[in-house]
């Protein structure tokens, strides 16, 4: 079809695909391996059902894991996320009990996720402490305030209308994936599509090349934790929804696991390279793996083993192609 | 609950100065109580507190709560109990993360003279003032045959288990087991750990789902993983199937009433708070009391819960008395 | 006019040595005053022992880790491979195999996890926080696996008694640790290689390009971590008395934090590693004197987050003044 609006036909040479592109082929590759030796082995894998199942559960990974995403291809790093989830989901849940309006209790969690997400930017790239310890500093306090605030109580019992957004169905697939989707798809464009979105890459390959363009670096950087904190407090308003409750010990669990979705996607640790399609595929991965453990009857003592496997293998595997690339 | 949230939303602004002032140490009136708990997550752990404070407040003590920052965690616990050990309490109330690894710490405490009375789960052989709890076994093996004889004595089940290597979840386990030995009819289908947590409650539940087509009941070890059981059982249209769990605290209770639960074997917090501080503080005032008080745990269905409904700051502490003969 | 006099009064080094001291120290002083006006056992014998017992095991990990963050590196593993070696030791020692060989496997154990981590981020510059991570998984995984999830204890009281032995009224853990910490501190400033481990956080290639084998020490700074940790793992089997899979999980994120608040940075091979020794102080010194005051449990763990993050603003202002000062 390319040719034909093309007048002189351009012979093309087989080019190299990059590196990106490749990591991309290879784990959807791992994946649908994974699902063929499945649906022989068990007879429930293929069903709709399981798979809106696995789906519905990497989405609620995915949300935790794609402002991290952009945190990291800026060469950030935000281990707060998990406790920032805690302590949204918790003042969201109060509040929609206090006002009985789930948009109460929308607008709380997504501006708690905020808040907590620009005092990290602000302390990491106004005052300068490393993101490391600005983020880890940042989950006691976030985890601590959780604790005071619920006083070892928990919060249940919301309306359907609210519960939509946790449990609910729209054209038979579960609301969390659709969700997904749509912010997956919004961080796309925003990462290829507009100039911000071009500058968290090269603030992550190169800072000092950043600030010599003109990037204005530090107010970016801060604006991307605060969009990582914004993805907490969602992803903490779809778990208070799926839950039916929100109790102080939510959020904590999920820092490991999303970080591991970020890196098992094959965003770089060094910044500069990745995106949010990966962290989908690296989501999924981790959630197709549990899945396969449960259906194959493998007692749940084996999943943090091979969860660390699928980490080590991913981050070979991806030195491999780059290794290849350079070449 | 509704007004106290309120009322926290409105101080939230005050929240770090007010609290920095609470946290010097209340003016002793009385004997000095060290309080354990093992998470601020677990609601159970709230309503021994409650049950604490208030028995304490009755009788005139004050209160001092130990909780480790991260739930559960092992080695927190023992440097906590080092640290009170420092304080020279009049009373510690202690219940173990793991009683393999606190039980060299809790006997040094006892010889350095700090009376400590064993409570919630049972914390390995030493010279405590007494225990209180409840019989985790029986719990266990009462609500899985209630589960059962729901049944009519066929069917699948699965078992939701609590934290391995934890007394709680170990003893609550051989109950369940030992109730389906006497049900030859009742197939267990899988039994996995679900940490007392409703998150993993849930995803667990949701793969099981997937993978058995026929499931007739869940027994969880606690009330969060049954709620996530229960949860994930709706979303798939399975409703009907029939969860029981042990523990009792209201949002279980209230599910209970609602039909989302079948029912709960009752393990009370509150209870074991109340009874706990009074037979210690009784004990260290040179009365004579008994060495071991085992609370009994009923049964929690529809026809009776109302009692539970009720939040553990507005109940009223049992006497100790009530149970000194079982 | 006084600022000169100041500045005239420190001679070069002491100067430099003002510089060199991390912002948490002063946060110590500070706490260790207010916790002894809080309470004044706190300054009693019995607890310096606590706080010397709670912070040897920290320091185990933190030391070595020291070394590898001044290769610009982390090591998230440390804390799920202590809970592996102490789980292999108590498993070889409950089959009968010895103290020695147990611990040697321990140890084979610890050369294999440094091995894969070094080789990964010294030969093939994958980045230190992915290969640890999932070291990190494998570790806990494989702990678990070993143990299905429980708890090992009945092992020989040998290792209780070692941790809980004194030297002149000092605790052998706070002995070894301080051994630890005189060899790596003679390792690291008196060694070629320590200056190698500076240089690689520096300009691994200028290393490269002066014909020295880089890889080699890098991978070697890791090993070295690993190693510390198998060893380590008899102090902590001495303090719980028992092995748990997962019992020192999360470890890893303190032994980092303690790193950089003893002002250690992340780039450019820039630290001090008696600094981590007052970093890891810092972190005990506030939890057992939080304990002691008997602070309300919520408030403590925003007290950790605060420490974290107001030594370094501390650190910052410094720097910043020091710089416009020049």
């Amino acid at each position: 079809m390319t040719t034909m609006d093309s007048p002189a036909p351009v012979i093309r040479r087989p080019q190299q695909l990059a590196p990106g592109t490749v990591a991309v082929v290879v784990r959807l590759g791992l994946i649908a391996c994974i699902a063929v030796l499945l649906s022989s082995l068990s007879p429930t894998f293929a069903t709709t059902d399981n798979l809106l199942n696995i789906l519905r559960q990497a989405s609620l990974l995915f949300l935790v894991a794609s402002g991290l995403t952009l945190v990291i291809i800026a060469g950030g790093l935000d281990l707060s996320i998990g406790a920032n989830l805690t302590l949204c989901a918790c003042l969201s849940a109060a509040a929609i009990k206090a006002t009985s309006q789930p948009t109460a209790g929308i607008a709380v969690a997504l501006g708690c996720g905020v808040l907590v997400g620009l005092t990290n930017g602000v302390l990491i790239n106004r005052v300068k402490i490393p993101p490391f310890l600005a983020t880890f500093g940042m989950l006691w306090v976030a985890q601590g305030i959780a604790y005071w605030f619920m006083a070892g109580q928990v919060v249940y019992g919301f309306s359907p209308a609210f519960r939509f957004f946790g449990s609910g169905f729209w054209l038979g697939v579960p609301v969390p994936i659709w969700v997904m989707l749509v912010t997956g798809a919004c961080g796309v464009i925003f990462l290829s599509r507009t100039t911000i979105g071009r500058e968290v890459y090269l603030m992550g390959a190169n800072e000092a090349a950043a600030v010599l363009s003109g990037i204005p670096v530090a107010r970016r950087r801060t604006l991307l934790y605060m969009v990582s904190g914004l993805m907490a407090g969602l992803a903490a308003l779809i778990y208070v929804a799926r839950l039916n409750a929100a109790e102080p010990g939510i959020g904590e669990p999920l820092l490991l696991p999303a970080i591991a979705a970020v890196l098992v996607g094959g965003t770089s640790l060094f910044g500069g390279s990745g995106g949010l399609f990966r962290t989908l595929l690296g989501a999924t991965i981790l959630t197709l793996i549990v899945n396969a453990l449960n259906l194959l009857n493998v007692s749940a003592t084996w999943h943090p083993f091979v969860t660390g496997a699928i980490v080590v293998l991913a981050v070979l595997a991806d030195a491999a192609v780059n290794r290849g690339a350079r070449r | 609950m509704k007004t106290r949230h309120v009322k926290h939303l409105r101080l939230l602004s005050a929240a770090l100065i007010s609290c920095g002032l609470s946290a010097a140490p209340a003016l002793a009136a009385g004997e000095v109580i060290a309080a354990f708990t093992k998470n601020q997550v677990d609601p159970h752990f709230e309503g021994v507190r409650a049950g604490v404070e208030q028995m304490a407040k009755k009788m005139n003590a004050t209160i001092r709560q130990y909780v480790p920052t991260k739930p559960n965690n092992i080695t927190e616990g023992m440097s906590q109990l080092e640290d009170v050990g420092v304080t020279r309490p009049n009373l510690v109330l202690f219940m173990p993360i793991d009683p393999k690894a606190q039980l060299p710490t809790i006997k040094r405490l006892i010889e350095s003279g700090t009376p400590v009375l064993n409570y919630n789960d049972k914390a390995g052989d030493a010279p405590y003032l007494a225990f209180v709890g409840q019989d985790d076994y029986k719990l266990g093996y009462d609500i899985a045959k209630m589960l059962f004889d729901h049944l009519g004595g066929k069917g699948n089940v699965v078992i939701l288990e609590g934290i391995k290597g934890s007394n709680t979840g170990d003893e609550r386990k051989r109950g369940f087991d030992a109730a389906l030995k006497e049900y030859p009819n009742i197939k267990l289908l899988a039994s996995q750990p679900a940490n007392f947590q409703r998150l993993l409650g849930l995803q667990v539940m949701e793969n099981l789902i997937q993978q058995h087509s026929e499931i007739n009941g869940v027994i969880a070890a606690a009330d969060a993983s049954a709620l996530g059981a229960a949860e994930a059982l709706k979303a798939a249209g399975r409703g009907n199937v029939a969860v029981v769990s042990i523990n009792g605290v209201p949002e279980a209770v209230e599910a209970v009433k609602n039909g989302g639960l079948l029912a709960i074997a009752e393990f009370n917090g509150f209870k074991i708070g109340c009874v706990a501080t009074e037979i210690g503080l009784k004990a260290i005032r040179g009365e004579a009391m008994p060495k071991r008080v085992v609370i009994p745990g009923a049964i929690i269905t529809k026809a009776n819960h109302s009692e539970w409904l009720v939040p553990f700051q507005q109940r009223t502490c049992p006497a100790a008395a009530d149970y000194a003969g079982h | 006019m006084t600022d000169q006099i100041v500045h005239a009064a420190l001679t070069a080094p002491a100067a430099a040595l003002l510089r060199r001291i991390p912002g948490v120290t002063f946060i110590l002083v500070g706490m260790i005053v207010v916790f002894a006006i809080g309470n004044p056992r706190f300054l009693s014998a019995v607890n310096f022992t606590n706080i010397g017992l709670q912070s040897s095991l920290l320091l185990m990990l933190a030391l070595p880790m020291t070394l590898i963050i001044l290769t610009a590196g982390l090591d998230l593993s440390v804390g799920a491979l202590l809970g592996l070696c102490g789980v292999v030791i108590a498993e070889l020692l409950v089959a009968g195999w010895g103290l020695p060989a147990s611990v040697a496997a321990a140890m084979l154990v610890g050369l294999v996890a440094g091995a894969v981590n070094g080789v990964l981020v010294g030969y093939l510059g994958l980045p230190a926080f992915v290969v640890t991570l999932g070291t990190m998984g494998l570790c806990e995984g494989l702990s678990l696996v070993i143990t299905n999830g429980d708890p090992i204890g009945g092992f020989t009281p040998a290792l209780e008694n070692f941790y809980r032995s004194t030297v002149f009224a000092v605790p052998t853990p706070v002995l070894v640790a301080a051994l630890v910490y005189g060899l790596l501190s003679l390792l690291l400033y008196r060694t070629r290689f320590g200056n190698y481990v500076f240089a690689i956080g520096g300009n691994k290639d200028a290393l490269h390009l002066a014909g020295i084998n880089a890889n080699l020490v890098h991978t070697g700074v890791y090993l070295l971590c690993s190693l510390t940790v198998a060893l380590s793992a008899l102090l902590l089997l001495g303090r719980t008395n028992s092995a748990h899979p997962s019992v020192a999980v999360g470890m890893e994120f303190e032994a980092i934090a303690a790193v950089v608040l003893g002002g250690t940075s992340f780039e450019k091979g820039q630290g001090w590693l008696f600094g981590t020794v007052l970093g890891v102080l810092a972190i005990s010194v506030l939890r057992n004197g939080l304990n002691v005051l008997s602070v309300e449990p919520s408030l403590q763990v925003v007290c950790v987050g605060l420490l974290l993050i107001t030594a370094l603003l501390i650190d910052r202002n410094r720097k910043q003044a020091s710089q416009n000062g020049a």
